[in-house]
């Protein structure tokens, strides 16, 4: 796989660098701050972006370079390696985008198969959540949805929660040990009991279920 | 509504003796700093605490990150049948990212990384998360100065710690009236006004207690620019 680079932090950003190519990655570039990043891929198409938070432009120029290269290269998959998993910083990375986008700590891709495991999982169109994150979110569900999210039976919920790390429905029967059909009726569960409109399709059903845990926290922002 | 300023608040035990003996010895001259100067002596406080905290992100967190990987590409040179070795850089990792997480903990205590980077309504949406007692936040998204977003953030989170899971939901409404930041945390009893004056007296701060059954409202105001 293509991949790009941006952290300030010299030391991470060129230990990150030896296990992307350990790995088998091809890395088009390493920069220091998202503007350099725009500017190389301006010329050197990648599949996936990494990127840190907190560095330059501004104090969470990390997303603000994301914002761009969504514009700019749709297609392109975006991860995010920062060293803090927080709600508030997650909301922002799903308002650039819901498809091949990803929120890992920095310290939890540190083996070759977790890494090519998330870039792979971005580049075929997921969300990658760090699953601390993704756990603490489902399991303090807030506002509005709070009664929708509390019908769900505790299997529902450990689905809803796997989904929430980005798990495809095999995946999912795989954790849970299950087969892929009882995936299939307990999610068709979930978006029965949050009223998730039938027509949109699976995959977006499916975000639009995580999101519905994730939007009632924004709802007190 | 009962007001409580520094001067007009109740005694705490043992006040009276304390005073008593304080008539008795010379009286003492404190360093009178005047409200300008006293405002600047908190503000160096926190510009202190922040800046460990972003010593603390930029420098050992980052150097221990930095092990993750590198750790990562001498695990992959391994041959297939040392299988322990490989046992044994996973250990390490999980043991850097337990470390790294205690300095998470501890930077959070310092001066919350979020309340540095996104301000009060963030990081008290955040603090809402692991807190025990279900906790709504309303907060504008501007942001004050740094004493008074220091001083504010631990004395609404230091004080809702303390309430009980199994309590009533509380509730923490933060606005801007003219120049002054007004905090009212509903469902909060009103013996933890005290705790709050402790944290908010030195940025100018008062504090105001409205008691109703069980539960009642504390009302902070905070001077700000």
């Amino acid at each position: 796989m293509r991949v790009a680079l941006a952290e300030d932090g010299a030391l991470f950003r060129e230990g990150l660098l030896m296990l992307l190519e350990a790995a088998g990655h091809e890395v088009i570039g390493s920069t220091a701050d998202g503007n350099a990043l725009v500017d190389l891929l301006d010329t050197e198409p990648a599949d996936v972006a990494i990127l840190d938070i907190r560095m330059p432009p501004g104090p969470d120029g990390g997303l603000v370079t994301a914002e761009r290269l969504r514009t700019l290269h749709a297609d392109m998959g975006l991860l995010f390696l920062s060293h803090y998993a927080e709600s508030h910083y997650l909301m922002r990375i799903l308002q650039i985008g819901t498809e091949s986008i990803g929120y890992r700590l920095k310290e939890k891709v540190g083996s070759v198969d977790v890494l090519s495991d998330t870039l792979a999982r971005i580049q075929a169109g997921e969300i990658v959540i760090e699953p601390v994150l993704a756990k603490r979110l489902i399991e303090r569900p807030r506002g509005e949805k709070k009664g929708a999210i509390e019908s769900l039976s505790p299997r529902e919920l450990d689905v809803l929660r796997l989904m929430a790390e980005g798990r495809s429905n095999n995946g999912i029967a795989a954790q849970l040990f299950v087969t892929p059909k009882a995936v299939e009726k307990h999610i068709a569960g979930i978006f029965g009991k949050l009223q998730l409109a039938e027509d949109a399709t699976e995959h977006h059903r499916r975000v639009l279920a995580v999101l519905t845990y994730l939007r009632a926290q924004r709802d007190e922002d | 509504m009962v007001m409580c300023t520094p001067a007009q608040w109740p005694d705490a035990p043992g006040a009276a003796a304390r005073e008593q003996a304080a008539a008795n010895a010379p009286t003492p001259q404190p360093a009178d700093l005047g409200p300008v100067g006293l405002r600047q002596a908190e503000h160096d406080r926190w510009l202190r605490r922040q800046r460990l905290q972003r010593r603390l992100h930029d420098g050992a967190s980052l150097q221990i990150s930095a092990l993750v990987p590198q750790l990562g590409v001498v695990r992959k040179r391994l041959s297939d049948d040392e299988y322990d070795l490989r046992l044994s850089i996973d250990d390490l990792q999980d043991q850097l990212h337990a470390v790294l997480q205690e300095l998470r903990e501890i930077a959070r205590e310092i001066y919350p990384p979020l309340l540095d980077q996104a301000g009060l309504g963030p990081a008290l949406c955040e603090f809402a998360n692991h807190v025990a007692v279900p906790l709504h936040v309303v907060a504008p998204a501007e942001r004050f100065c740094l004493a008074v977003e220091g001083a504010a953030y631990f004395a609404i989170t230091d004080c809702l710690a303390l309430l009980d899971a199994r309590g009533p939901p509380a509730e923490v409404v933060l606005r801007r009236d003219g120049e002054v930041l007004d905090i009212v945390l509903d469902g909060v009893p009103a013996r933890h006004a005290v705790e709050i004056l402790n944290h908010v007296r030195g940025v100018g701060g008062q504090v105001d207690v409205v008691e109703a059954s069980g539960s009642g409202r504390i009302q902070v105001r905070i001077p700000c620019e």
